[in-house]
């Protein structure tokens, strides 16, 4: 009876590391445009959604009948996105130096497009998606898990790690924390600091999509998927502490873990409420955040 | 001259009120009147947000459960014990009164994204508490059957007589909100807003203060709750959901935030633009998110702070504008 209980609370906290994955990816996108442009951006969401889209029309064959194998159409997904990123980049610079609340409206009404323009290339019904892997839980020690939720897991895991030493090692990875933490003297120093920040963008874009095409086979694909996941994602970043690279994933893994917790012990109706309150908690405790915040240097 | 600006002021006042007052005769049907009432609504919902927002620099996103606040107010004493709508009026401002002032005590641990995050958060938890408290609140399906209102003998049964409900609501609320400026708690909330240190070492406290502007919206939108449910007879948690604040930030943002004016303009204004283009479906609004890039990005200010900017410029002047008493410090900041 015991094990029982234990596997249950395994499997629970498995799928709460899974949706937590989805939402930290989510998040990283918020953290590193908001260290690098100081602008918090309330269509992420949207661009969450735009994303999924862009990955999985592929792998449904919805793009001229051309069905793709679902390795392929993850990549194209990312690459498309990424690329929509750089686009959007030149749009919501100006946006940065406004304050807040403009900012805000403005990010929402971009969001407003995005989430009509799905609407109309792609319809307002949704639809499912089959996973590229077997539909049935492999069970370890009694803990049945669903593979591609492994998938999930595996994948952001390796995309998080690569983020990490991408910005640690890489050239252009330091020139983007350098133009984070102060963007007068890194563009005095001869960095692109405006083409950083479209890199940048890209980047954020890219992993949103990625989380996306990752959890389209265990979520329901559709336009208005973005909104949940883009507040969740929200959440996670401020959570984690805003600007924070570990922030973001431990904000977003938190977030999950917490969720399914209390979907599972304490009461299905009440799981978004609790999750909220929690995080409403930490705030008060740690006005800053889990990891704590990054302050950015705006001109 | 003054007495012929205060005499044109005069008979703008009287065709406009009587204008509005014989707007339910002559509008063309009963969908329009019915338009027009919910964007009194807005409009008083938008008065709130404008205290706490734009004069007190609040950020607020959780509006919706104050106005939630009032309606089920309203719609559970009606139903249960058949109250009507003068009673439930103060009990419905008096409990979203409270709930956001209750909600502001979290809030002034925090500032700027985090608070916007707090009162989302806020507002989501009590609308889940309004989905899953099925013995109270009927849950999703909702609360059906609130009678429309009977005040004196006089039944104010369909959309046309309900208007005139709604803009004494309104009028009323303009009056109050212009009262509450012109006293020490406006100066006090202009003051937070402009530089919370500086009103703090005036001596001004600030946390009452920003818990009173909470409240302040609380009530407005308390109103507007208990007028929604007596005028659709039926609600339900959805329409509390985060989505309908949100209208009520844009249409104060497009109207002009810090300024009351700019809510009834962005009130009225921008439903009935919505209404208008609805033809187009989602293009609509696809449309409407471009216009509120555009207005973020080139007239910050709104409808009213553009106005202000042609006036500045000299360009027109209003018939109602106020006398200018100062001179324009010269070579100071240039408004533009």
């Amino acid at each position: 009876m015991s094990m029982n209980i234990v596997s249950i609370f395994l499997q629970t906290l498995v799928g709460g590391i899974g949706i937590g994955s989805l939402y930290a990816l989510v998040a990283l996108g918020y953290s590193m445009i908001y260290r690098s442009m100081g602008l918090v951006n309330f269509a992420h969401g949207q661009i969450y959604m735009i994303g999924t889209y862009f990955g999985i029309i592929w792998y449904q064959g919805m793009v001229m009948g051309l069905q793709v194998p679902y390795p392929v159409a993850f990549a194209i997904g990312i690459l498309l996105n990424a690329a929509f990123g750089l686009v959007l980049e030149r749009i919501f610079r100006p946006l940065a130096n406004l304050d807040l609340m403009l900012m805000l409206l403005g990010t929402i009404g971009l969001g407003y497009v995005l989430d009509n323009v799905a609407v109309i290339t792609w319809g307002a019904t949704g639809f499912a998606v089959q996973s590229p892997l077997p539909n049935t839980p492999i069970i370890i020690g009694g803990v049945a898990l669903l593979p591609q939720m492994l998938l999930l897991i595996g994948v952001a895991a390796i995309l998080m790690i690569g983020l990490n030493v991408f910005l640690a090692r890489a050239k252009m990875g330091k020139a983007m924390r350098a133009a984070a933490q102060d963007r007068e003297t890194a563009s005095a120093m001869g960095i692109p600091v405006n083409g950083t920040n479209a890199m940048v963008f890209a980047i954020g874009c890219g992993l949103a999509a990625a989380a996306g095409i990752l959890a389209a086979p265990i979520v329901y694909v559709n336009p208005s998927m973005g909104a949940a996941v883009g507040l969740k994602g929200f959440a996670a970043f401020i959570l984690g502490g805003a600007g924070s690279i570990p922030g973001a994933i431990v904000g977003g893994l938190v977030f999950g873990v917490l969720e399914a917790i209390s979907a599972g012990f304490i009461s299905s109706a009440y799981v978004k409420g609790i999750a909220f309150v929690v995080m409403i908690l930490v705030l008060m405790i740690k006005p800053a955040g889990i990891v704590g915040e990054v302050t950015i240097d705006k001109v | 001259m003054k007495n012929q600006s205060s005499i044109i002021k005069w008979i703008v006042l009287g065709v406009g009120a009587i204008v509005v007052l014989a707007f339910p005769l002559v509008a063309p049907n009963r969908y329009v009147v019915h338009i027009v009432n919910m964007c009194g609504i807005w409009v008083l919902m938008s008065m709130g947000l404008n205290l706490c927002m734009g004069y007190c620099g609040q950020i607020n996103l959780g509006l919706g459960a104050f106005w939630a606040m009032g309606a089920y107010a309203a719609a559970l004493l009606n139903t249960r014990f058949g109250m009507p709508i003068w009673v439930n009026m103060p009990l419905g401002m008096v409990l979203a009164g409270v709930v956001a002032a209750l909600i502001a005590l979290p809030m002034l641990k925090v500032k700027s994204h985090y608070l916007a995050l707090v009162t989302i958060g806020l507002a989501e938890t009590i609308n889940i508490i309004l989905v899953n408290e099925t013995w109270l609140t009927e849950g999703p399906l909702g609360i059906s059957g609130i009678q429309m209102p009977n005040l004196f003998g006089i039944a104010f049964d369909g959309d046309e007589r309900y208007f005139y409900l709604v803009l004494i609501c309104v009028v009323l609320g303009y009056l109050v909100a212009r009262q509450i400026l012109s006293h020490r708690i406006g100066r006090s909330f202009i003051a937070i807003r402009d530089d919370d240190a500086a009103a703090r070492a005036m001596g001004v406290n600030v946390p009452k203060f920003q818990i009173m502007s909470n409240a302040i919206a609380g009530v407005y939108c308390g109103v507007a709750g208990v007028l929604y449910a007596h005028m659709t007879t039926y609600i339900s948690p959805d329409i509390f959901e985060f989505k309908n604040a949100l209208f009520v930030l844009t249409a104060t943002l497009i109207g002009g935030m810090g300024s009351l004016v700019g809510s009834l303009v962005g009130g009225y204004g921008m439903p009935l633009v919505q209404e208008w283009l609805r033809a187009f479906r989602n293009w609509q609004l696809v449309g409407f998110g471009i216009a509120i890039m555009l207005v973020v990005l080139f007239m910050p200010g709104g409808v009213v702070g553009l106005g202000q900017k042609i006036e500045q410029a000299g360009g027109i002047r209003w018939p109602w504008a106020r006398k200018q008493t100062e001179e324009k410090p010269k070579g100071g900041p240039n408004v533009s």
